[in-house]
């Protein structure tokens, strides 16, 4: 069984149509990667997941979490039940410390299907918060926010991890980094479904890739094969030059 | 004019603004809400008070805990009739609907209590000391410990508990709050309980000191207003500081030039302040 299933989500802003019909699911111990163009929908279907919306929102389709339906929960109910979403752009309080944006943490409980992780074990996948405690968010760099997103959702107990683009505005250096801890929370068996518009890097650590054009998913593959797919070679690797014959 | 006298009163006085504001403060600047309700709400716990004070022969404090809870449930029903606006944080509909219930509040007063004057009996009103010359009653002496002891409890509240932080990233970003699983809502009715309540100690501390009318409301907590904006809005550390400042400012233009234009007066202070200073006695 999936962790995550999504089917047939369509969700619209007003009268325009963001996203339309969207089948997904994410197993456990499976990073997903879903890559698209900027304004294709990708940041609208992880969010549909979280049923969580910046604006006005209207999500119809269905969203299952192991098995049991979610499309009618409150985005609060969801973050609870194990849906842990990071969204993209500003995703942590800037005006409470470190310390305090962790204490907004519910309690989790003690389910089946939920990756645990204390205080303790998130500063050490992420050593500078733990130098960084006292401080408030909006001093953090934009990589030790994206930490704190990360850390925070990782102690809210996550079934499923929701990424947006941990690594926009971030050093080389640290895309890697955010993504190989992504990558090793995987392999201890947590599901994930990451948006990454560095498609090249997304392929090196996923699984499996969804390929989103003008809110539609027009691909879906294991990721050694969709790095041989044309649309994605000519569109986000660089041309045709790196694909085999 | 005695100089210490008018300090101590002044300071009795800005206590007195100081704890009528403190609801508002949280309201506005924790949780980005508006009440314009507020001093109806002062009117009816002071009336709740009085009834239960007169009418069921309770003691003061009796009635006053009577009134208090009356006013924390009163709280809880208008944010849910308002939860969608709230949650919407439509704040220029909350302004009118709000203004709107402070009017029901008044007319159902009137109706119920009556519109005639009555003076709310305190027995600590009853109460006088003198200290080098200095006169001051027990009411005074309650006005001022509770009010410095609820400004610490609020600071606490927000600053140093779960609870708190929740608010502070609510007034932050209630979107991102969801993210974070908090229960929106139910933050939003805790915080509006919490203002009912802190309003209606206000009352039972404050409107001791002066007739109670079915009318009296708005004019009752203007200063509210200009509290809130000189200690920087939301701000609880510049709310206790200048509802004292503006109090003992009080006292001093009373004794000095005339207490009839003590309110204008306190206007022209916020204006000239607004000017020099925009982010108010903000400590940040």
């Amino acid at each position: 069984m999936n962790v995550l299933d999504a089917a047939d989500l369509t969700v619209r802003y007003g009268g325009s149509v963001a996203l339309r019909d969207a089948t997904l699911a994410v197993g456990a111990g499976r990073l997903v990667a879903v890559a698209g163009a900027n304004g294709a929908g990708k940041s609208t279907l992880v969010n549909a997941c979280a049923g969580w919306s910046r604006g006005h929102a209207s999500i119809a389709g269905d969203v299952r979490l192991d098995g049991r339906s979610v499309a009618r929960l409150a985005a609060y109910r969801r973050a609870r039940l194990g849906i842990q979403c990071v969204p993209e752009g500003k995703n942590v309080f800037g005006e409470l410390t470190v310390e305090e944006n962790f204490a907004l943490v519910p309690a989790v409980p003690r389910e089946a299907g939920r990756h645990v992780f204390s205080r303790e074990d998130v500063l050490g996948l992420f050593p500078r918060l733990h130098e960084r405690r006292t401080h408030k968010g909006s001093a953090l760099s934009g990589g030790e926010r994206q930490m704190l997103a990360i850390g925070r959702a990782l102690l809210a107990g996550p079934r499923i991890l929701l990424l947006d683009e941990p690594s926009v505005g971030l050093a080389p250096r640290l895309i890697f980094d955010v993504l190989t801890v992504v990558r090793r929370l995987v392999d201890d068996g947590l599901a994930v479904l990451l948006v990454e518009q560095n498609v090249s890097a997304a392929l090196d650590v996923a699984d499996e890739l969804y390929l989103i054009e003008r809110g539609r998913i027009v691909g879906h593959g294991d990721a050694a094969a969709m790095r041989q797919d044309e649309r994605i070679a000519q569109a986000y690797l660089g041309g045709l030059a790196e694909v085999e014959p | 004019m005695n100089v210490a006298q008018q300090l101590v009163n002044g300071l009795v006085i800005g206590s007195g603004f100081a704890c009528v504001a403190l609801g508002w403060t949280i309201l506005l600047g924790a949780a980005r809400l508006v009440n314009f309700a507020h001093g109806q709400m002062y009117m009816l716990a002071a009336f709740i008070c009085w009834f239960a004070l007169t009418r069921w022969g309770l003691d003061f404090t009796a009635a006053a805990v009577v009134a208090v809870l009356a006013m924390g449930v009163l709280g809880i029903l208008m944010q849910s009739a308002m939860s969608q606006l709230v949650v919407s944080q439509n704040l220029t509909s909350l302004m009118i609907v709000t203004l709107g219930f402070g009017y029901m509040i008044q007319g159902a007063a009137g109706l119920g209590f009556g519109g005639s004057p009555h003076a709310l009996a305190s027995p600590a009103d009853k109460v006088q000391y003198q200290i080098g010359g200095i006169w001051f009653t027990g009411q005074d002496l309650i006005i001022v410990t509770v009010t410095l002891a609820l400004y610490a409890g609020v600071w606490l509240l927000l600053n140093r508990t779960r609870q708190g932080a929740m608010v502070r990233a609510i007034a932050e970003d209630p979107k991102l709050a969801q993210i974070f699983g908090i229960n929106t809502w139910l933050v939003y009715v805790a915080v509006f309980m919490l203002e009912a309540v802190l309003v209606a100690i206000a009352a039972v501390l404050v409107a001791p000191k002066t007739p109670i009318l079915t009318s009296m409301g708005f004019e009752e907590v203007i200063m509210t207003f200009v509290v809130v904006v000189l200690g920087g809005v939301g701000n609880v550390g510049g709310a206790l500081v200048a509802g004292l400042a503006l109090g003992i400012f009080t006292a001093f233009f009373g004794a000095l030039v005339s207490p009839a234009y003590t309110t204008a007066a306190s206007f022209a202070v916020l204006l000239a302040f607004l000017t020099l200073r925009p982010e108010g006695f903000s400590f940040r």
